[in-house]
């Protein structure tokens, strides 16, 4: 699936059970600059009220949230 | 259709589960709760094993008697599970997920254990000291929460340790092609084990019904309870651990308005008569919060996120329940030694008793509403104190 913007980092976190997925996304925004983007990808479906949840309170853009199979996938625009 | 298979707002499914639960007490004149059956189960096992349990006096205290079917507990944990499955079935989260590597496994297993016994030792889990005992006016459903929420801190430096860190690196992509996630097409597999569950409910149905009235509206209950907990993704374990993992409090304000709903109705129906359940306020639930704090951190979930965590194909988890099993086990072989020091000699204070009814309910609403007012202000505090560096990077830079 084609996307109107670059994606910088791709962070595979299928496997992982809560609340890894979750304290490794946070810390992948540490490594990013401002405006990068990150695609998430996760098969623990608890993520669906962290990973968006923690992006927006820490002033991100949640691009896209896709939960129509057991790997979600969110899509992260980084601002800092 | 779509919003039936899209996750639900936790602070939509907890604050019906709320309710339901309340309701749920008036129905059974008793209170939702796990883990006691779980460890009926563990004592099940032992004597399966040849082991003699008869004397064991925990085994009494929670009524082990009869098989999984004929008993409350038993036939709700059923509807429970099988209300997660059709939950996970329709929302299509159902995939089998191995352990990544042996410390997960570990992690899983002794989590597990700890929250087991840590629960037991308290007489309750995230649900009957916390969730559903609050509700009660328990004094201890009080002291376990604290203690719970203390031991969580703890976890979590344990689990922010590199040994538990996930292997996974950050790749560089460069790329405006998302990935292909390789899902599969579900949807007849999904309907298959639909129908399976379907008939599994109709046919439980039946049978419960042939056994008594209440039963078939047990296991109504299980189903409702199994399926919002799956919608809602609701986890107890995030409410305290990611208030110290990431400053995140939506689940615990969740979960506090839930009870702020079941309180109220749970009140009604004792003030009719039902006896409110009540258990001791001693040491035992300092320590069993403090342990089960540290264990479900570890873990990665409590009794109830395993439950439907498990009915996902989240292997992790059911390890997590043999766990927990082992615990209470642990729990039942110990109780006679430490019973009379640190539970027997305390007594089981009802709010409504020593505070009066206004007084036990005021109490309850006072606390319920200070704890809403203290994770807002710990959130802000969280977000203050880590949005310091930036600005004073900034401040460098100008």
């Amino acid at each position: 699936m084609k996307t109107d913007y670059n994606i910088d980092y791709l962070l595979d976190l299928k496997g992982e059970p809560c609340p890894f997925p979750a304290m490794s996304t946070i810390d992948a925004y540490d490594d990013m600059a401002d405006e990068e983007v990150i695609e998430v990808l996760s098969d623990c479906p608890q993520s669906i009220n962290s990973i968006p949840v923690d992006a927006k309170k820490r002033g991100h853009d949640v691009l896209l949230v896709q939960q129509d199979g057991p790997t979600f996938r969110y899509v992260i625009r980084v601002h800092k | 259709m779509a919003s039936l298979k899209k996750a639900w707002n936790p602070m939509l499914a907890i604050p019906i589960l709320g309710a339901l639960s309340a309701f749920y007490f008036g129905l059974t004149q008793t209170f939702w709760a796990v883990t006691g059956e779980f460890t009926r189960w563990g004592a099940s096992l032992m004597n399966l094993v040849g082991i003699d349990t008869s004397h064991y006096s925990y085994l009494k205290l929670i009524h082990y008697q009869g098989t999984v079917l004929d008993r409350v507990d038993g036939i709700m944990i059923i509807g429970m599970f099988l209300g997660a499955f059709v939950a996970a079935l329709i929302s299509n989260n159902v995939k089998l997920r191995w352990p990544t590597s042996k410390i997960r496994i570990g992690q899983a297993i002794g989590g597990g254990i700890l929250a087991g016994f840590g629960a037991r030792l308290a007489m309750g889990c995230n649900l009957a000291a916390f969730f559903t005992g609050i509700p009660q006016f328990s004094l201890h459903a009080w002291i376990f929460t604290i203690f719970t929420v203390i031991g969580t801190y703890f976890g979590t430096k344990i689990i922010k340790m590199p040994f538990f860190r996930p292997r996974v690196k950050l790749q560089k992509k460069n790329s405006h092609t998302l990935a292909d996630l390789h899902q599969g097409d579900h949807t007849s597999r999904n309907r298959v084990l639909l129908i399976l569950a379907g008939v599994a409910i109709v046919g439980l149905f039946f049978v419960e019904a042939n056994k008594a009235a209440l039963l078939p509206w047990v296991l109504i209950f299980g189903l409702a309870f199994g399926f919002l907990l799956e919608k809602g993704q609701v986890c107890f374990t995030s409410a305290f651990r990611d208030l110290w993992t990431a400053g995140r409090t939506n689940m615990t304000k969740a979960i506090i308005v839930g009870m702020l709903v079941s309180t109220i109705i749970t009140y009604f129906f004792i003030r009719s008569g039902i006896p409110a359940k009540i258990m001791w306020a001693g040491p035992n639930v300092v320590i069993g919060g403090f342990v089960f704090g540290i264990g479900i951190v570890i873990a990665g979930g409590c009794e109830t996120g395993w439950m439907y965590r498990a009915m996902e194909g989240q292997v992790h988890y059911m390890l997590v329940g043999v766990g927990n099993i082992i615990g209470s086990m642990l729990l039942v072989i110990s109780w006679d030694a430490l019973a009379p020091k640190i539970v027997m000699p305390f007594p089981k204070v009802n709010l409504l008793t020593s505070l009066g009814n206004y007084g036990g309910l005021a109490f309850t609403y006072g606390a319920l509403l200070l704890s809403l007012l203290l994770v807002m202000w710990y959130e802000r505090h969280f977000f203050k104190k880590n949005s310091e560096p930036t600005k004073e990077v900034l401040a460098h830079e100008n």
